[in-house]
Formats: C-alpha cells, structure tokens, sequence
C-alpha cells in the first residue's frame, strides 16, 4: 500500500471540514499529479456518497478497491451507494460480506448486509445477518428493528410487537427528548455538586436536571428530595422524581409520582412523558399511554419523537392507520428519525405497502449510516495501516 | 354557454393521431431463448390486445445479428419474418416505428460475430454496413403504410458513444442513408439528450435536433440519482414531465420508456405510476407516449433477476398474456386521448420557466453538473405546486415569449446570460434567483440591488422572519430544519428587504429594475431540498418557495389561469374560442377533492369522454380525485 501525496492529505482536511468542493477539486489535483492509490478514490467515493451521486461513488471505490483489495473504507462507500442507489442489492451482498470478512467486528456491515439479503428475498439469510450484528452489539437498534420488521412479515404484529418495543427502548435520544421537554435540550452535561445550590427551588430543580442528564441519580434525588420537603405538590419535581425511577426501572414508583405530578399540572410535558413511557412499558396499559402520548402531542407538537411515542402506543393497539399518521408527521418533522421510519414500515405492510414500506427501511439504513460516520473511522485506521506497514 | 360538447367528438376509432399511444414490443419475452426466436413467436393475440387498448404505435426492433450473419449476405427469413410482423400490425391498424440498434441484453442485437470486436458506432467499416443493412430494410418497406417512423438506436446503444463528433457523425451517416431511400417517413435518433449527458457526458442536442421527433426517457440510472425513492409521490412523479421539457426544444417530443423499472411495487403501483406518466405527457406538450414494454420478461428465478437491471422487464401483461392493471390505464388515457381534439384546442403557453444553467455540462471536479439537474427540478416542482404553466430553458437557448424565470440555486451563469437576464428585467421580465455559493456576480447588484458581502457557509436551520408582508405573497415566520451548504450575506443597496433570518440578514428581497422585478433568495433552498430530503422536506420552505414563485409569476402576467388549492394537484389548461379542456393530475397517493378556481364564471362542467354537464355557475368547482388520480374536464363558461 502507498503513502498519501500531499495533495491527498489536503483533499482529506478539506472533506472532514464539510468542504466538498474544494475537497472534491483537491482530490482531482491529486489524480492530475499521478496519484491513483486507494486513498484518494476512497475519498473521493465517500465525497460523492455524501453528495448522494451514487453512480459517481460506485466508480470511485470501484477503482480504490482495484487498486488496493483491502481497502476497507471503499469496501463500506461502494456498499452503501450500492443500498442508496436501490436496485443493486445482488453487488451490494458480496459487497457487505467482503466488508464483513475484512472487518469482522464491524457491525454495521453484519445489519447492512442482512439489509442486502432481505432485499434480494433471502430471508432466512438476513435474520441470520442481523442476529449476528447483535452478538456483537445487542444495543443495535436498526438490526433489532429489522428483525422486528422480519417477524411482522412471518409472524405477524402480535409477535413483532415486542422487538419493536425492545428496539425502540434502545434508541438513547428519548432521553433527549425528556431533557429537551425540560429545557436542557443545549446544556451541558457537567457534574453537579449539591453543595453549591442556592436553597431556592428553581436552582435545586434546575440542578437535579443537570445532574439527571449527566446520569447522576443520586446528586438529583436529593435536590428533588430538598424541592418536595419544601413543597411536597410540586408537580415539576414530581416529573423529575418519576423520570429517576424510570432510569432505575422502577415503573411503581415512576408511576405513582408521575400520576401525582399530572393530577397536579395536567399539562405539563415531563409529567405526561413519565406517565406515558411507563404506561407503555406495562402490560395491558397501552390505551392509558395513547392518551398520554396524545396529551403531549398537543403539548408538544414540535418534537418528532413524541409523535413516535404515540404511534407506537397506537400500533401496539393495533391502530395502524392512526399509528401511520403518527409516525409520517414524526417524520415530516424530522426525516433522519430512524425509529419512525421503521415505525411506518410497520404500519405500510400491514396495508400491504410493501414498495413503501421498503422505502422507509431504505431511508432508516441511509440515515442511520450517516449519523454513524463510520468512513473515517475505517478510513484512519486504513491509513494506520499503511504507515505501519 | 358557448360551445357544444358534441362538436368536438371525433367519431369512429378511439385513437388520436395527434397524440399516439404505443409500446416496445421486443423480440424476446423469455429469458431462456436465443438470439434466433426474434419475434418467431405467435404475436396475433398481442397485436389484437394492442389494438383492443387502442394503442396506435408498435416499437420492433431489427436484429443486426440476425439479419447479416455473414457480411453483406443477408437472411431471407428474417427479412420475411419482419414482414410478417409488420403485416400483422396493420392488420390491427397499428404502425411500427422499426429502431435498427437496440441493445435489451437478451437478444444480442447488434451482437455480429464478423464484426471482431469493433465498435459499430466509430469502425468505418461497420458503419458501412450499418448503411447497407439500414437502407436494404428502408427499401423494402418504405412504402409500406404500416411503417410510422424509422429509428436509429435505443438509450442502450447510445451510450457506447464517447463524443458528440462520433455521434454527429455516426447520425448523420444514418439518417442521409435513409433519406436517401425513404424522403417521406419520419426518423428519430431514439435517446432522450438529458439522460445521455448525464450517463456519458455526451450532448446530443445537435444531433437530435436533425430529426423529426425526439424522445425523453426515464432511464433507471438517471431515476436513481435525481428522484431515488416511492414512484406514486413526491418527486419521482414530476419527472417524466421535467424531461420531456428538458427535451423540448425545436422538434416534437415523445415520452418514451413509460413504466416502472423494477419488481419492487405492486401491480396498483405500477398502474398508479403508469397513469401519472401518461397524463403528464399530454400535460406537457407531449407529441405521444410509448410504453416501455407490452409483455413481462420471463425471467429465471435468480439473481439479478429480482429486480429489473436492464428496464426491460415489466411490461403491461403478465407473461401469460393477462393484462395486467397499468394496461386498464392506458386504455382509459387512450379513451381521454381521443376526445381531445388537439387541433382545436391549444395548450396554455408557458410565460414562466426554470433555467438550465451552462454550468451543468461542466464535468468533474466541478459539482454543478451534478447538483445543477436536481437543483432544477425541485424548481420546477415548486412551479408545478404554484400551478404555473411552466417550461425549462437551457442557458443561451433565449428568454424570448417568457415573462418569469427562474434561476435555482446556480453556481455561476456566464457574462452574457446575465447581460441577457438585465435586458430582460429592465424590460418588464420578473426573475427569481437563489444564491448558489461563491462569489456572486457584480450583475447581481446591478440587477438585484443587493450587495454581496460574502458567504456566511453552512446552515442547519433556515429561518425566515416577514419584513414586508404581502408583498410576495402570504409569507409566514418560521423556522425549519433544512442544511444549508451556502447563504448569502447581502446588505445596502436598492432592493426592499421582504424576509430576514432570525438575526435579521435578508433573506428574501425584491428590487424594481427597469420596468421589472428581481427576487433574490439568500440560499439555495433548491438544492438543500433536492440534497436533503426532497421526500420530506420541511413544509415551511416549500411553501415559502411556491408562495414566492407564484407571486412573482402573476404579478409579471406568467400566473395560473385555472388555479387550484391544492399544491399536490397539477393542472394543465388547454384554450380554444368557444370552451377550455383541464387536465387535473394528483401528485399524491390519499383521495381528495381538489377546487378549481377560473378567472371567468364556469357554467358548466363536464368529462372530455361524454356525459352530462354539471352545472357550475361560479368561478369555483371541485374536482374528486383518487390516489393518484387524473380528471379530464371540459369547462364552459357563461
């Protein structure tokens, strides 16, 4: 394997920096000046991948591969422009199980792959694809959305059901959505020391916020502790209170103050969130989270995931039309939501959408893939590779 | 009411020869067969099904192959059998158009073992006996009235050509050698310039622009990199039309390859897609559609036959002969077709249009010939959504008879345009521009009385905050999520500030100049939509772009003349002295009742195909429409 020419190292500034011209131009410099080593077409590949342009992207990492087989951050563009593209599904399985043997660890290969397979109809292939994507990741929710969507088609929604519940209890940015409902949506996550808040209630349940984002249960069960010896009908700290429960997986006790703080103040969104998650989590209870979920959906209207909540909630009532409605304005308001978009698919095939349904799981693996940002991390450690050896 | 509905009815068959309607019908139907079963199959009942969906045209296409198996020794059989063929389509009263080098990948064409490996399209041998073969076919049957037009190649052919001389050349060579035998029927070339440039970087304007008709294709790699995604909304159902009129030009133009390109969708899909293509034809100044193929390709059950890599696979009957959902549309649409006299009915002419900027034949390292396509067409569906009659115009090609453009999202135009673009504001022309990065051009202040203090870069958030209400249209605040690549610092200057963003840079701005007006849009809200999600972009940014078109389209007189409260609802006007025919085409795949709005008090209303009138007696009428649905509408006024 060569070294990268200057120009390379260049091209690869400017693309990191999101200049895709220049970096485009950069690399085109590059092959002016005899440099046709992997480097600059992998770069080049995942320029134009990032642009959308598969045809560019395929020949571009088409060529980086011919002229060094391992190559690892081309194998992963030309797979992926292979899926974005559609239609490509046969190229795009040899792609994903080379990429899969080159890098073995690399689960998105694994969940990509069973994506290629059950595009191509080999099912039983793609489960296997994906329950392999989760022995190395069980926290991967697109291969368990995908295994859910996989039982929905044999088994039904009965079954499918709990995968998607499982997927959906992956995904960390309902958390954000608890801190966003809160205020914090922008704050940092810092260590908070109870002993230096002032002994106001704004300032202990500001805090307690704080120290719930940055995971510190205790720190926020004792400023909510101070807040409701003060006030015990404090309907905020109440919320606050069931939110610690929930992340301890005390659904009674989440419950229990979840229901005080909403008979307190009715409206107010961390109260209804609490309410809602919890209800949807028990058994039996998800007609009491619609209604929830339905309540913050007025209050909140502006956050896609709440939507998501409440779709589930319908689908899970086999309400499939309304959970549809749910889950499209969800992703109207925010079209990288990767768990409305499998969430629609769901509801698609129960109407027999399948061309549709497809789409969304297509668009779920496009934004996944690039909020993942997975081409530099292979791409560095390719070019570690080079100068090592 | 003025009119009578009965005049316009064309008796006798259901076909419309201004508008014909046909299909590829290709050699071979079954993936096990040889290069020798060309068309040795029964195709009796075939034809009387083409005949019983009233379709007027048949594509056959000629196998060199088959024809010459050893140079200049020509097969007697195979002329005869293509003799055969053509007989049975009159006897269906259908015409042919014969394509001479087609590739489908089955039948293996052009496939001639003598040849060694030359190319037909540059060997000059091979040309030669390209001619030959060419002109001893034309021979045979130019008088033959079955013949409707001879055609040079499909989209697969073309594509083996490296440069515009080779075409030029390669063309030319083929057509004065038919013309020498055949003066009267019409040629075409057979590949649409749009889609070819992008897959080969060939123009072929010049040489379309010697024949008779040219073709517009939606070719499944050009699909996949403008309008990737579901077939019966958003985009990809505004794209037979958006090239078709990249295609029109000087000569008529064919919409061809109609239908779906993969096995993904159901059957409704396809029909729903189907009929969206159809009408859009007719909607756009269409001269005829042909379908993409008459029968489904039996193909063996491996891959990559899962889906369809060659676009020659999904046909209007299944592969046992049963018409299949989309080949009730056409039989519907056909019906329409022939009710719509087109000699007396003329379509609304398009006082606004979407430049094509130069710029989009630059090759790499340069992005605007990729992003430029796309950027142009998310333009033009928003004048779509606005309901304007619009058309596209290349850069260079001439603003004369337009009264609105606009410029979406272009990195540069070239001095003259912008000369051109001043002369034709200062004298009463209205142009929308949105910034496309870089330096703007010293036009732009002189036009747009704004001055360009640099690119502020990447954006997330577009935010718009109304300034001067009502001076484009109902513009509203909001704030969207949509990445911006570029925004536009601009300040000082003549132009009136009607938008800002949230920290109070203009956003949107009007300036008079001369008798006309210039909008400039501080980003390139086309392109973010088309690079972002064209299938979810935020509902704000659209409105706000169809709100500001439509504004500055009926202000410069390039309004709608029907108008319509639905955005997803396409409306074609076709006038005539005594009565207006409008085509209504959803965009979308829920039921839903669109209202129509005519500038004149609508007496009554009626469908082009017959049937009683409903009395209107109002400006404004309803119309219900299906998922995906097409109404045609003759409308009388008081």
């Amino acid at each position: 394997m060569a070294g990268r020419s200057p120009a390379v190292i260049a091209a690869e500034d400017l693309a990191r920096r999101g200049q895709v011209g220049a970096a485009v131009r950069a690399c085109h410099d590059a092959l002016a000046l005899g440099d046709r080593g992997a480097h600059v077409h992998a770069l080049l590949a995942s320029l134009m991948l990032d642009g959308d342009f598969y045809d560019e992207a395929i020949a571009e990492a088409t060529a980086a591969i011919e002229s060094d087989p391992d190559c690892s951050p081309a194998y992963l563009a030309l797979g992926l422009a292979y899926d974005r593209r559609g239609g490509m599904s046969d190229q795009s399985v040899l792609v994903w199980h080379e990429l899969a043997e080159v890098v073995p660890d690399l689960v998105t290969a694994h969940v990509q792959l069973g994506e290629a397979f059950s595009a191509a109809a080999f099912d039983e292939e793609a489960v296997g694809s994906w329950k392999r994507a989760l022995e190395l990741d069980p926290r991967e929710s697109r291969a368990t959305y995908n295994l859910a969507i996989a039982s929905l088609k044999r088994e039904g929604m009965a079954l499918a059901l709990p995968l998607f519940r499982q997927a959906g209890e992956l995904d960390p940015s309902q958390d954000e959505l608890f801190f966003a409902l809160l205020g914090l949506a922008d704050a940092p996550v810092i260590a908070v020391d109870p002993a230096r808040v002032k002994p106001t209630r704004e300032a202990r349940l500001g805090a307690a916020g704080l120290a719930l984002k940055a995971d510190d249960i205790f720190t926020a069960a004792e400023l909510v502790r101070s807040a409701l010896d003060t006030q015990p009908d404090d309907a905020e700290a109440l919320a606050l209170a069931a939110y610690a429960y929930l992340k301890q997986e005390a659904a009674n006790e989440a419950m229990a103050c979840a229901l005080r703080a909403v008979s307190l103040q009715p409206d107010l969104a961390t109260a209804l969130y609490c309410l809602g998650v919890v209800y949807a989590r028990r058994t039996g209870l998800n007609r009491h989270a619609a209604r929830v979920f339905i309540a913050l959906a007025k209050k909140a209207p502006a956050h896609a995931l709440v939507h998501v909540l409440l779709a589930e909630s319908l689908l899970a009532l086999q309400r499939y039309e309304q959970a549809g409605r749910a889950y499209r304005t969800a992703v109207r308001l925010d079209p990288a939501c990767v768990r409305a978009r499998f969430g629609l698919a769901a509801t698609y095939l129960t109407e027999g959408r399948h061309a549709e349904a497809s789409w969304e799981i297509r668009r779920a693996a496009y934004y996944d893939t690039k909020r993942q940002g997975l081409f530099w991390k292979l791409y560095e450690e390719y070019v570690a590779a080079g100068e090592e050896a | 009411m003025a009119g009578s509905t009965e005049a316009h009815k064309p008796a006798g068959p259901v076909r419309n020869a201004l508008f014909p309607v046909g299909v590829d019908l290709y050699p071979l139907d079954d993936e096990r067969a040889s290069f020798g079963d060309w068309y040795v199959r029964d195709l009796e009942a075939d034809f009387a099904a083409m005949a019983a969906a009233n379709l007027s045209l048949v594509r056959v296409f000629v196998s060199w192959k088959l024809f010459e198996p050893q140079v200049g020794q020509y097969d007697d059989e195979a002329e005869d059998r293509l003799g055969e063929l053509l007989a049975a389509a009159r006897a269906h009263d259908l015409k042919a158009i014969v394509t001479f080098f087609a590739d489908d990948r089955l039948a293996e064409m052009n496939d001639v073992t003598w040849a060694k490996k030359r190319d037909p399209r540059t060997d000059d041998y091979l040309i030669q006996r390209e001619v030959s073969l060419v002109q001893r076919i034309v021979n045979r049957y130019r008088t033959d009235p079955a013949i409707w037009a001879w055609e040079l190649g499909n989209e697969a052919f073309f594509t083996g050509f490296a440069s515009e001389d080779a075409l030029q050349k390669w063309t030319t060579a083929l057509r004065e050698a038919i013309r020498e035998v055949d003066t009267a029927r019409a040629i075409m070339l057979g590949v649409d310039a749009e889609t070819l440039v992008r897959e080969t970087g060939v123009d072929a304007t010049a040489a379309i622009a010697q024949f008779e008709y040219a073709v517009s294709h939606v070719t499944a790699p050009y699909l996949s990199y403008i309008a990737e995604g579901p077939l019966t909304y958003g985009p990809a159902t505004y794209l037979d039309s958006f090239l078709l009129r990249c295609n029109l030009r000087s000569v008529p133009v064919l919409s061809d390859g109609v239908g779906v390109h993969s096995l993904d969708g159901s059957v409704a899909e396809e029909a729903a897609y189907v009929r969206t293509a159809l009408y859009s034809a007719l909607m756009n100044r269409g001269s005829g559609v042909m379908l993409r193929r008459w029968r489904d390709m039996d193909a063996e059950k491996r891959e990559p036959y899962y889906r369809d890599p060659f676009e020659v696979l999904v046909g209007l009957v299944d592969g046992s002969g049963d018409a299949k959902p989309a080949l009730d549309e056409v039989k519907r649409f056909t019906r329409v077709v022939a009710r719509l006299d087109l000699r007396h009915y003329t379509p609304a002419p398009e006082r606004a249009a979407v430049l094509i900027p130069a710029e989009r034949h630059e090759p790499l390292p340069s992005l605007a010939g990729l992003y430029d396509p796309r950027s142009c067409l998310q333009a033009y569906i928003a004048a779509k959504e606005a309901h304007l009659p619009v058309t596209l115009t290349p850069e260079g090609a001439g603003l004369e008879g337009l009264m609105t453009v606009f410029v979406p999202s272009a990195g540069k135009l070239s001095p003259a345009m912008w000369v051109e673009l001043a002369s034709f504001v200062q004298s009463g022309g209205s142009v929308v521009l949105s910034y496309g990065g870089g330096d703007a051009d010293p036009a732009v202040r002189e036009i747009f009385g704004v001055d360009f203090l640099g690119d502020h870069g990447v954006r997330s958030i577009v935010s718009c905050r109304v300034a001067q209400p009502g001076l484009l249209g109902d513009l509203s605040a909001f704030d969207a999520r949509l990445d911006l690549p570029h925004y536009a610092l601009v300040g000082g200057g003549s132009a009136t500030v009607v938008a800002t963003d949230a920290t109070g840079s203009p956003f949107l701005t009007l300036n008079q100049y001369g008798q006309g007006r210039a909008v400039f849009i501080a980003a390139p809200l086309e392109r973010a939509i088309a690079q972002s999600d064209p299938w979810a972009a935020p509902e704000p940014i659209r409105h706000l772009l169809r709100t500001v078109y439509r504004s500055v389209a009926s202000a410069a007189g390039a309004g709608p003349v029907i108008d319509c409260d639905d955005p997803a609802v396409e409306i074609a006007h076709f006038q005539s002295e005594d009565s207006d025919v409008v085509l209504v085409l959803s965009h979308d795949v829920g039921s839903k009742t669109a209202t129509l709005t005519a500038e004149r008090m609508v007496a009554s209303v009626s469908d082009v195909r017959g049937g009683k009138p409903a009395e209107v007696g109002a400006k404004s009428f309803g119309v219900p429409l299906g998922p995906n649905g097409a109404a045609a509408l003759r409308v009388d006024y008081r």
